[in-house]
């Protein structure tokens, strides 16, 4: 950058010269307690591999954690599913997990090695870090992107959907290094998996994190029963909105997921009219999924809904209205009421499930 | 006796905001602006603090003059103070921008036990404030939180709510929290309070006359983040094939066709 764009920018954001930030980072986010990486990171070696491709530059893993044995496999994963390198900053004081100090190790690591990109998941805990570390490196950042390219210039282009889900966003950061964003869970698909992928593991010293000292002590944690499969994991998703309209409609879109294995999740009229808890909302202000199949039933397809099931195989809709817009978004469509239909569809999946068991 | 600053946004209420499928454009006119509703929980959550342990609740909020109507809404619930940020050279900021005037304007309050923000604003939902206002303030935050359970001796003790658990953390005074969406019931206006906040002008307004910060740190210019074009959404391309007729027949088509797609598990 000439130092003359310099001079008209903010100087306590100081001066940072493009050409002297190579790589595309994503940072991995770890499961302690299962000792797993989040499918959610290794999704964005996806676009991470696209960008670096496109930027004739490699691909970096970040992790940080206090479990070595953890930490070693979710390096090696990040490779086979596409990292060139993988910085993992291990050590006892990164324990317990601590928002605060983790994103300034993370900051502190990017100011010694200078990526381009820095990738997170929006997961809560991307979304919580990747806004404190931005601002430690006085760079800007954008959230939830569904889509990255690269434009003429070599900059990143940020894609989301703002304000309504109509509408994409094109968002640059031109003049700041590097050039943050999280991205949605579930619009990127996970790069397939190679074992053969030979890539570098680079341990770093504690000196990142020399005078970081946690200032929120986790005092104690209880963790919550979880007895299904959380909706954007789930390969058969039941969708239910406000036609369904009843408890007593929802415990049917219960039966009809059981039999597929799957689970039931609806639209933010149904949450609102507490038919199903906010964690299951499929859309724009609930949650991406990437099912198999998806049967929306009862649900009018309203933009910020159906950008909720882009990512999904099959997609069908049962709505008593020929000219509801989720039609549109559906491979195959039954004008309907869903009282005559869905009870039809458990009688014939009943008998299919019986049929295979027989055999 | 505590000392809570809480940061409101006046946002366009989205659910009013319909398509023009004709026209193809989005129908904004008439589309009336409400305090984010996100934010309701944390003015709920500032104002709880009070009532147990006495103090002030200062709201504040970057916006145009119009955002006077949503400092004067949350002054109906009980609120102590409310600043309207407000200048033309602020206009055009991203979230940087944007947590730095807030930064700034919160360091000109003075001392203070908390900074509650929402978890995220309905027509831009980045959740980037809190963290990057925290950032502004190398204060320690929370994220998620649903309540806080203890303060006093310049700690606090706060419950947050992830997916799949919840945590406890005590943490050091000042500190910057966000609240979890829909953890509070937020309590209702007064109209005696409203009317108070009107007829008073209780909203102070401070522009950058008053902050004093560098034009080239706040507003469009302050902000790294440029949106270079606004496109419209493409569309997933599906097959859109529609039975209209006996259920029966309907659901016959339909297995058929899942299982040519071979999506069934039997
Ligand atoms: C900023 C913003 C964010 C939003 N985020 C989300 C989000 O994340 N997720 C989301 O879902 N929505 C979201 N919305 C709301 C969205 O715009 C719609 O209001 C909502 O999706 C509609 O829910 P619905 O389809 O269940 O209800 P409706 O639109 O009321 O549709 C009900 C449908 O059921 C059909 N029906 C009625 N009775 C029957 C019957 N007996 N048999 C068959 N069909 C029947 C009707 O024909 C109708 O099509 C958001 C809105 C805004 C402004
Ligand atoms: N302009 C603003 N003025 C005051 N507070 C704000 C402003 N914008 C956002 N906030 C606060 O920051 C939270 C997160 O907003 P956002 O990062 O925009 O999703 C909101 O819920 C508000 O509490």
């Amino acid at each position: 950058m000439a130092a003359v764009e310099c001079e008209k920018l903010c100087p306590e954001w100081g001066c940072t010269d493009p050409s002297e930030y190579r790589g595309v980072w994503v940072v991995g986010e770890l499961d302690e307690e299962a000792g797993t990486i989040s499918e959610y990171s290794l999704q964005l070696l996806t676009p991470a591999r696209m960008v670096a491709d496109k930027r004739g530059t490699w691909v970096e893993g970040v992790l940080l954690g206090y479990d070595r044995g953890a930490l070693e496999r979710a390096a090696r994963e990040m490779i086979y599913h596409g990292a060139d390198r993988v910085r993992v900053l291990y050590s006892e004081r990164l324990k317990p997990y601590n928002a605060e100090v983790y994103a300034k190790a993370i900051a502190r690591t990017a100011e010694r090695y200078k990526p381009e990109v820095v990738f997170f998941a929006a997961t809560m805990r991307g979304r919580e870090l990747a806004p404190y570390v931005a601002n430690t490196l006085r760079t800007g950042i954008t959230a939830d992107c569904t889509q990255f390219d690269v434009d003429k210039d070599g900059n990143l282009l940020m894609i989301r959907p703002p304000f309504a889900a109509i509408l994409l966003a094109y968002i640059k950061t031109p003049n700041r290094r590097p050039q943050m964003a999280t991205a949605r869970p579930n619009v990127f698909p996970t790069p397939p998996r190679d074992e053969s992928r030979r890539g570098e593991v680079v341990w770093e010293d504690e000196s990142l994190l020399e005078g970081i000292r946690p200032r929120a002590r986790l005092l104690k944690v209880r963790r919550l029963e979880r007895r299904e499969t959380p909706i954007e994991k789930a390969e058969y998703v039941v969708a239910g909105g406000r036609g369904v309209g009843t408890p007593e409609g929802f415990r049917m879109l219960e039966e009809l997921a059981n039999l597929l294995g799957g689970v039931v999740a609806g639209s933010r009229k149904a949450v609102d009219l507490g038919l199903i808890p906010h964690e299951k909302q499929v859309g724009q202000t609930g949650k991406s999924v990437r099912a198999k199949l998806y049967i929306a039933v009862g649900i009018s397809g309203a933009a910020q809904h159906v950008i909720g099931i882009r990512e999904c195989r099959v997609v069908v809709a049962i709505n008593k209205d020929p000219e509801a817009p989720i039609f549109r978004h559906a491979d195959y469509g039954i004008v309907a009421d869903w009282k005559d239909v869905v009870p039809l569809l458990i009688q014939e999946l009943r008998k299919l499930a019986a049929e295979r068991g027989r055999r | 006796m505590v000392r809570v600053v809480v940061g409101i946004k006046w946002v366009p209420n989205t659910q009013a905001v319909r398509f023009d499928p004709k026209t193809g454009t989005l129908i904004r006119e008439g589309v009336p602006s409400i305090v984010n509703p996100h934010d309701l929980d944390a003015v709920e959550l500032a104002l709880k603090l009070r009532d147990r342990y006495g103090g002030e609740v200062i709201a504040i909020s970057m916006a145009p003059p119009s955002a006077i109507k949503g400092l004067e809404h949350v002054l109906g619930m009980g609120v102590d103070r409310a600043i309207l940020i407000s200048d033309r050279v602020f206009a055009g900021a991203d979230t940087l921008a944007t947590s730095y005037v807030l930064a700034n304007a919160i360091r000109r309050l003075g001392s203070f036990d908390l900074i509650i923000f929402g978890q995220e604003t309905i027509d831009s939902s980045t959740a980037h404030i809190p963290a990057q206002v925290a950032s502004w303030l190398d204060l320690p935050y929370v994220y998620y939180v649903e309540d806080v359970e203890e303060l006093g001796g310049g700690r606090a003790v706060v419950r947050r709510r992830l997916e799949d658990r919840i945590e406890w953390y005590e943490i050091e005074l000042p500190a910057v929290i966000a609240t979890a969406m829909h953890s509070q019931q937020p309590r209702p206006v007064r109209l005696s309070y409203k009317l108070r906040a009107k007829t008073e002008r209780r909203v102070e307004v401070w522009d950058n006359k008053v902050l004093g910060l560098d034009e080239r740190c706040v507003g469009l210019r302050g902000s790294p983040t440029v949106v270079t074009k606004v496109t419209w959404m493409p569309e997933v391309p599906r097959k859109r094939q529609v039975f209209r007729g006996d259920p029966r027949e309907a659901v016959k088509w339909l297995i058929e066709k899942l299982r040519e797609e071979g999506v069934l598990p039997y």
